[in-house]
């Protein structure tokens, strides 16, 4: 985008950049280095012998597949359905969708916090998995639908001509065609469930069913304030994500660009 | 509200179309098509009802007991609650709370969204002229992207406080008469979060102006150029025009991330000091889960759910009529 020709001035810019850059860089550094501070890498010892520190990691792993499974499914199988199937009706159950994209998640605390008690459902994975995967399932269906819409017609018609019906052309021509865009899906719904804070918090009291987002707060009672060994958790709670997407980094960039908003 | 790009993504480049079919079902010629016949376009409703069952049924039935709980004064528990008609609705049109919440809301949005836009857009432009190492300044950029506000709050609470990182950095260079206590007091708590929230979604920001600068058409920027537009014209009569489009889905995020705000201010101020950083989020939270004034609480969400409903329906006619 910007042109610069002279030697001086394409050094400037790297400069400007590095210098912009550095903010993001300092609250990591200062995560890092708080917790690094006394026993260095045995602070981290330290908190992962904590009883039931895994156990976190285990919750946020089963709570994350489970959201992104179920949210893959359903919001593959009606952009299909909208997309290339005969439905009547169509832009009103789109609509109908789509207003809740808009919705707070807080918005469904009181509701949820009286029904899973009445349904037995508090402290289970389904008071976390159920909600944030209706939450996320209405995006989902928005980038994949416009995908699948742009998928070449003439495939449709040549496999119908065949005399494909709808679930083998779902399984042979619109499964293997979306990975792109299930990329994405998966990418938004994954950080989406995994970093969530609210919904663990209010429905999962119970010590053994909380996920990796409680750990900071489980660890200001279990420290009284401790800031190293807090921190030190926090480090060890980022580790996964960032790993993640370090290696998924070129899959993130794709998913991203197949599903630009535009 | 988003366009995918067509294509496949660059697996089946430009093959021909029956090439990417699987091998089963690649069409045989006009001889197999007249001898099995089409078969009719099957029904979507069974394929859209999972979908339906679990968002609309889940969020639209909640949506219903939330109205009808804020009729009612209620503790969550107690089996007869005590009808209100619309008193809570009453009482929250002269809760200086609530107004602080809107208030805090409204300028959260307005700074975080000027700031991340800006941002965004200058580092997207800047790693796409001829810059080393650009990898690396993305990833510095997107990581607090993927790391969750709850865990980083711990880390924001530490840098910020009295004898935090932040102020030891300020004293180093020269600046000590700056150093306060960011979130201990009213007048920078609520900036303090504003900060953490651009460190956190600039990256996202970035990226998807960053994928949408890839897009424009280069000849039209060397066309430009030859006409004689320096850097700035370009960008402010090409770039900003081109990623119109992204500006504004941008801008319907932060909207919807604004009236949603609830990890940061919760966990970094907890929502004070003196609510200086209530939010709808936390505001809620407190009457429905710490104050059992779930009646209250739910009369709040449905205010929240029309005011975010509203903006919904409003950036969507702005954009309608400008077309993007």
């Amino acid at each position: 985008m910007f042109e610069v020709g002279k030697r001086w001035k394409r050094v400037l810019l790297q400069i400007v950049v590095t210098v912009m850059v550095l903010p993001y860089l300092f609250p990591v550094i200062v995560m890092l280095q708080g917790s690094l501070a006394g026993q260095g890498f045995g602070n981290y010892k330290a908190v992962a012998e904590v009883p039931g520190f895994a156990r976190f990691f285990l919750n946020s792993a089963i709570i994350s597949a489970s959201v992104v499974a179920l949210v893959y499914l359903c919001a593959l199988l009606a952009s299909y359905g909208f997309a290339k199937l005969r439905l009547f009706g169509r832009e009103v159950y789109f609509w109908m969708l789509l207003a809740c994209l808009t919705l707070p998640e807080v918005v469904l605390l009181a509701p949820l916090f009286t029904t899973d008690q009445k349904l037995g459902l508090y402290n289970t994975y389904w008071a976390v998995i159920l909600p944030l995967a209706a939450l996320q399932v209405p995006f989902a269906v928005l980038l994949t639908r416009n995908f699948i819409a742009g998928l070449p017609e003439e495939l449709f018609e040549a496999i119908r001509v065949d005399g494909a019906g709808a679930v083998r052309t779902f399984k042979h021509l619109v499964l293997p065609l979306t990975r792109p865009i299930a990329a994405a899906v998966i990418i938004f719904t994954l950080i989406a469930a995994w970093n969530d804070y609210l919904m663990p918090l209010v429905f999962e009291q119970a010590k053994t069913m909380q996920t990796i987002t409680l750990v900071p707060t489980f660890f200001v009672g279990q420290f009284n304030d401790n800031q190293t060994d807090i921190l030190a958790a926090a480090v060890i709670t980022a580790i996964p994500e960032v790993v993640a997407y370090l290696g998924l980094q070129r899959l993130f960039e794709r998913g991203l660009t197949a599903g630009a908003i535009k | 509200m988003a366009t995918v790009r067509q294509g496949f993504g660059g697996s089946p480049g430009d093959a021909p179309l029956s090439s990417v079919l699987p091998h089963p079902y690649r069409p045989r010629g006009v001889l197999a098509r007249q001898r099995r016949g089409t078969v009719k376009l099957a029904s979507g409703l069974p394929w859209i009802l999972p979908a339906l069952v679990l968002c609309v049924g889940l969020i639209y039935y909640c949506i219903g007991y939330t109205g009808l709980i804020s009729t009612w004064k209620w503790d969550g528990i107690s089996p007869n609650p005590q009808h209100v008609g619309f008193g809570n609705y009453s009482q929250l049109f002269h809760d200086p709370l609530f107004w602080g919440a809107v208030r805090h809301t409204v300028i959260f949005f307005a700074v975080t969204f000027t700031v991340q836009t800006f941002l965004g857009l200058t580092f997207a432009v800047l790693l796409h002229s001829r810059i080393r190492l650009a990898v690396v300044y993305k990833v510095i950029v997107f990581i607090p992207v993927v790391l969750a506000p709850a865990i980083m709050a711990p880390v924001f609470q530490a840098m910020l406080a009295p004898g935090g990182q932040f102020n030891t950095l300020l004293r180093y260079v020269g600046l000590g008469t700056l150093a306060q206590p960011w979130i201990g007091q009213t007048s920078t708590a609520l900036p303090a979060l504003m900060a953490i929230t651009v460190w956190q979604f600039t990256g996202f920001t970035f990226v998807l102006y960053y994928a949408a600068m890839s897009q424009i058409d280069q000849s039209v920027l060397e066309a430009a150029r030859l006409d004689g537009a320096g850097n700035l014209r370009v960008i402010t009569s090409i770039v900003w025009p081109s990623v119109a489009g992204t500006t504004f889905a941008l801008a319907t995020l932060s909207v919807i991330g604004a009236l949603k705000t609830f990890d940061i201010p919760w966990l970094v101020t907890q929502a004070g000091p003196y609510y200086a950083t209530n939010f709808f989020g936390t505001y809620i939270y407190q009457e429905i889960i710490q104050l059992d004034n779930v009646g209250y609480g739910a009369a709040l969400s449905i205010v929240l759910l029309v005011i975010a409903v509203a903006f919904g329906v409003v950036l969507q006619m702005w954009r309608r009529r400008k077309a993007l």
